[in-house]
């Protein structure tokens, strides 16, 4: 991130962003450069506390006991951190196993996705054929149908493939993906064409060309696609609702939200030490893929 | 997202006849996982749905043809014409807010700081979009709780007296934009930031010398020179909108009333607690014809407004 | 922005180097490894990835599902071996399916059965009693008249009233094995700080305005004198009884005689039972459904009760147990949830719900349903017919938390560790008032509960001419609702 070169005035876009500036403000600014940047700052600020604020709440409630969790004044700061509630949920639901399926979906998926969409990007990128131009439209289109109006079909077919109530029946439908696919295909557009042509006077057919040139330059594109797949399936909720029955089936925001609703005790520590645990792996991402992810969100989204 | 890039770029081209034909059938080898998948998995359901939305059915006994029957009884039902209302009011809401804020925010972030600060606010803003809608939405309806919730715990200390978040209908549908969003503007943050970066600076030197600065420079410059991303933040956060589900689900259950009800979950209930599956296929039907509407107009309206370099 | 000029493009990391070497080898070594390493693994995970490795999946054995976690199917692993025992040569599977409520769990079995893996026997309460008559459940008359003679000793151990909640159109489709009514239960702490003692029995509505008004003024800030959730059980619809009325027009189906003549011939009730209830038409307009309804908004409104959230609910025990509630409608089986978070037994107590015209109660109860779809119904009826026996059910039901259906067993050891004080107040609600009536629940009861819960929200939360205007809505979508097909 250069930006810090870009602007070198401190406010030049004072007020462009509080949605109400006056030729007034604009002139104090001017004036008085350090109003603005109060400004601007004050309002980072409290963005950032409203970004983090309930999920440090979150982190601390979780920490009480259970029989504290709904004492007022909310306590921010645990003083003693109290972890029974999270015994309580290894008690109440099989952490263990939550984790290994959706581990074991996102991942099946991210790499199906990985696989499915490399091949079709670059088909559409840099293969001639007929129809090309209308079959990609198509592809984007499937981008616009919620899944919701295809679960009913969708649910049958699973039935007619005998895979009801399993984790193939969440994997298998995620594979085709337009966004992924869309991804791969600007991708495999920005790579330059050099290589290509010198490998093609080589004498190297398109499976070689494919194979040994831009395989291995589309590493860093395949994850992307395959972080932000990972990061969508981790927190699917509307279809392992549906396509699953049996507990020993259901992917981690499931578990969490019976969590909820099957609560006796009626501990809001106990759910939220539930929600932190499942946050975890969503923060490993976050650390390491945080760069990946950001730069696959804005290339996919810029082009 | 189609139309800013333009006609692909020419591929390498063999002298030989034969290479092209190798290429056609790589091509169709290449396609073949996602076309199939796409077919079984979308285009097939979408005509089964298609076929559904003209029967009535239980999905226990056998389907019987009603004709537009179904489609007659959506729009004499109350609840599927609030929760499309509903729906409309919430993507516009939540995007105008989505979009505001993120774009507020990436510009504020051009600002002139240190650079760990900015890495810290980045990653702070970005954070919530990694989180599940459902463990957010979880986390949030205790927080915005009338008796013993954070949130009114904190108006209370500045004198105003407990709103019950979750109960009435007005402020319900403020919760579930209020959570929506801020689980979502991180990505049209990331966005606009990313846009923002790579406006060149000589833009900007040009347009001080002319003597725009503050907002004009930022309605004249900036704002045209991302409008591309614009297009495709505001075209991804509607079609996203349309489609919400897990926050008004699990916050308020589409209550009280039908005030937090939205299409899709009116497609839920309708086909799964139910079981009017053609009636649900129906509404779905008219839920997905009225996203392609919104995306087409939205095209159509950025010839006028979106500036390509 | 053509393709060509796109800013934020990620660019390559590596170029590869002229004609390939050794680099470009080991990654593409590591490409195939991973490959493999995936191939691996996906083998490795089959099962899991097919369910095949879920214990019984696919077994012949009957397929009994409940609602509840891996948890509680464990804890029925005693009552399957003592069937097991009595029964060789009937395996036996229980299924636990979780859902957030009844309606969730019979949505999930609808599911399996459009998955074409329905269960052979369910666990249904009165919320789904008429669904699964309706469309799914075998009746039991068959089996209930050629095992007369084993069955009277159920029989005459549970209340007539309990059966017949599981009565439709004149055929019995389910043994009830447990039930709870809406009794109201008090913090006894809270009441003693308000200077209160126990309400008598027969209580009225306006004792109970000025119970919630003394409470309130005792405790004036971080308290609710009367917390209820919104539902089809304890909700709006106790308070409907009450008023002597109902959100549907409550009638009765002809038949049943045979059961009644045959099993309770010395019911005090007799002449008022009949082939079931039914739930024809929609009443949210009648006078006295507004009045409940106003009643309970003028509760709101004058801070004394809270507005229900709908599905809700689980914060309940922990407010309660924290004293920050003073009142709530509840059953039997919260003696052991209080319990389990720490309350006493003098730290709570129990009466019968107010009187308002009548003092009628709203009870809920469930019990096992064969489905049509079952393979083997007679063994299937061999494992109802256990259920419903004295051992099995001290097996099935150890601890108070939930009320067992034989009166026998509601007794003072059973509410010994847990309390409350005056625990004959559970099944004596039966006996005091013989037309206690079950859950309203037609077979579209998803649909009606929808159309109830949402309607209630917005009745109890405005003016005293919203009430009117909510129960126009209500009356509709009400009508909307019976015209579904479930």
């Amino acid at each position: 991130m250069s930006s810090q070169t870009l602007h070198t005035g401190t406010d030049k876009h004072s007020g462009s962003t509080t949605g109400t500036p006056t030729i007034n403000r604009r002139y104090r600014n001017r004036r008085l450069p350090a109003a603005g940047t109060v400004g601007r700052f004050t309002a980072l600020a409290v963005a950032a506390a409203l970004t983090l604020g309930p999920v440090l709440w979150t982190l601390s409630t979780s920490l009480r006991a259970p029989s504290e969790s709904f004492n007022l004044p909310p306590s921010f700061l645990p003083i003693n951190p109290d972890f029974t509630a999270y015994q309580e949920v290894f008690r109440q639901i099989n952490v263990g196993l939550l984790v290994l399926n959706s581990a074991l979906v996102t991942g099946l998926i991210a790499l199906g996705q990985m696989a499915s969409a490399t091949l079709a990007g670059y088909a559409f990128a840099r293969l001639d054929f007929r129809g090309k131009k209308a079959i990609f439209s198509l592809v984007l289109a499937t981008m616009m149908v919620p899944v919701q109006v295809t679960i009913v079909p969708v649910f049958m077919l699973i039935r007619g493939m005998g895979l009801s109530d399993t984790l193939l029946a969440l994997i298998l439908p995620a594979i085709p993906t337009a966004f992924g696919t869309f991804l791969m295909r600007q991708y495999f557009l920005g790579l330059p064409n050099d290589f290509a042509e010198a490998a093609a006077l080589d004498g190297a057919g398109p499976w070689r060309i494919f194979r040994s040139v831009y395989v291995p330059l589309a590493v860093p594109g395949m994850a992307i696609v395959g972080i932000l797949a990972f990061n969508f399936h981790w927190n699917e909720f509307f279809r392992p609702l549906i396509l699953t029955i049996s507990e020993q089936n259901f992917t981690l925001p499931l578990g969490l939200v019976t969590l909820q609703g099957n609560l006796g005790t009626g501990s809001i520590s106990v759910v939220l030490a539930g929600v932190i645990l499942s946050m975890l792996p969503a923060l490993v991402v976050f650390i390491f893929g945080q760069r990946t992810l950001r730069e696959g969100l804005t290339a996919g989204a810029s082009k | 997202m189609t139309t800013t890039s333009t006609a692909p770029r020419q591929t390498v081209k063999p002298p030989a006849a034969r290479r092209s034909f190798v290429e056609r059938w790589l091509a169709m080898i290449f396609l073949a996982p996602t076309l199939l998948g796409m077919a079984l998995f979308t285009f097939l359901p979408i005509i089964g749905s298609l076929v559904l939305a003209f029967f009535r059915w239980d999905i226990i006994s056998a389907p019987q043809f009603v004709g537009f029957a179904n489609f007659a009884s959506l729009a004499e039902d109350p609840t599927v014409r609030v929760s499309f209302l509903n729906t409309i009011v919430f993507v516009i809401v939540a995007v105008i807010l989505q979009l505001g804020i993120a774009l507020g925010l990436a510009s504020m972030l051009q600002a002139r700081m240190p650079s760990w600060l900015r890495v810290f606010l980045r990653s702070t803003f970005f954070f919530p979009l990694v989180l599940s809608a459902a463990s957010v939405s979880i986390f949030m309806r205790y927080m915005f709780n009338e008796q013993f919730g954070v949130v009114n715990w904190l108006l209370s200390l500045i004198g105003i007296p407990a709103v019950p978040w979750l109960t009435s209908p007005v402020a319900s549908a403020a919760v579930v934009v209020l959570v929506y969003v801020w689980q979502n503007f991180g990505f049209s943050f990331l966005l606009f930031l990313g846009a923002l970066t790579n406006i060149p600076k000589e833009l900007h030197e040009a347009a001080n010398l002319d003597g725009a600065t503050g907002w004009k420079q930022f309605s004249n410059v900036t704002l045209p020179l991302i409008s591309p991303t614009v297009l495709v933040a505001s075209v991804m956060a509607i079609i996203s909108a349309l489609q919400v589900f897990d926050q008004p689900y699990v916050l308020t259950n589409g209550g009280p009333g039908d005030s937090t009800r939205t299409a899709v979950m009116v497609i839920f209930e309708s086909a799964f607690q139910q079981l009017e599956f053609g009636e649900a296929s129906a509404i779905g039907l008219v839920l997905t014809v009225l996203i392609l509407a919104v995306t087409a107009l939205q095209f159509r309206l950025s010839r006028r407004f979106v500036f390509y370099q | 922005m053509t393709s060509e000029k796109t800013p934020g493009q990620p660019a390559p990391l590596h170029a590869p180097r002229p004609g390939g070497g050794l680099s470009q080898l080991t990654r593409r070594s590591l490409l195939g490894l991973t490959g493999l390493a995936v191939a691996g693994a996906t083998v490795g995970a089959w099962p899991r990835l097919t369910g095949t490795d879920i214990p019984g999946r696919g077994s012949k054995g009957l397929k009994i599902a409940i609602l509840g976690t891996a948890a509680d199917a464990a804890a029925r692993q005693g009552l399957v071996k003592a069937f097991t025992a009595a029964h060789p040569d009937i395996p036996v599977q229980v299924q636990a399916i979780q859902g957030a409520d009844w309606k969730d769990f019979f949505s999930k079995i609808l599911t399996m059965v459009a998955a074409g893996t329905p269960p052979d026997i369910v666990y249904v309460a009165t919320e789904g009693a008429q669904l699964f008559a309706d469309k799914l459940a075998e009746p039991l008359d068959d089996y209930v008249r050629r095992d007369a003679a084993d069955m009277s000793d159920y029989f005459d151990d549970v209340h007539p009233s309990l059966l017949e909640a599981f009565m439709y159109q004149g055929s019995l489709y389910q043994l009830p094995l447990d039930w709870n009514a809406a009794n109201m239960y008090m913090n006894t702490t809270t009441f003693a700080q308000a200077g209160l003692d126990r309400p008598k029995d027969d209580w009225t509505q306006d004792d109970f305005s000025a119970t919630l008004r003394a409470l309130r003024k005792a405790r004036p800030a971080d308290f609710t004198p009367y917390y209820w959730t919104n539902r089809l059980f304890g909700g709006v619809v106790p308070w409907l009884y009450a008023n002597d009325t109902s959100f549907l027009t409550e009638t009765k189906a002809a038949g049943g005689d045979w059961f009644w003549d045959r099993f309770y011939p010395n019911d005090p009730a007799r002449a008022t039972r009949g082939g079931g209830y039914q739930w024809l038409a929609p009443n949210a307009e009648d006078g006295r459904v507004i009045e409940t309804f106003d009643y309970l908004r003028e509760l709101v409104a004058e801070g004394l009760g809270v507005r229900p959230e709908s599905g809700g609910g689980n914060a309940l025990v922990g407010l309660f147990g924290n004293n920050r509630i003073g009142t709530t409608p509840a059953g039997g089986y919260w003696a052991q949830g209080l319990h389990d978070a720490g309350m006493t037994a003098d730290q709570f107590d129990v009466q019968f719900f107010p009187r308002w015209r009548t003092q009628r109660h709203q009870f809920g109860a469930a019990g096992y349903a064969i489905m049509r779809t079952a393979k083997d119904k007679d063994a299937a009826w061999e494992w109802v017919k256990f259920c419903s026996s004295r051992d099995a059910m001290q097996l099935a039901i150890a601890k108070p938390n939930t009320t067992p259906t034989r009166r026998s067993m509601v007794n003072e050891s059973f509410y010994a560790a847990t309390g409350p004080k005056h625990w004959k107040v559970f099944y004596d609600t039966l006996d005091r008032f013989p037309t206690s009536g079950p859950i309203p629940a037609p077979p579209q009861q998803a649909a009606v509960e929808t159309a109830l819960m949402k309607n209630v929200s917005t009745a109890v939360s405005g003016s005293s001419a919203d009430v009117r205007a909510a129960m126009g809505t209500l009356q509709r979508d009400l009508e909307l609702a019976l015209r579904r097909n479930s």
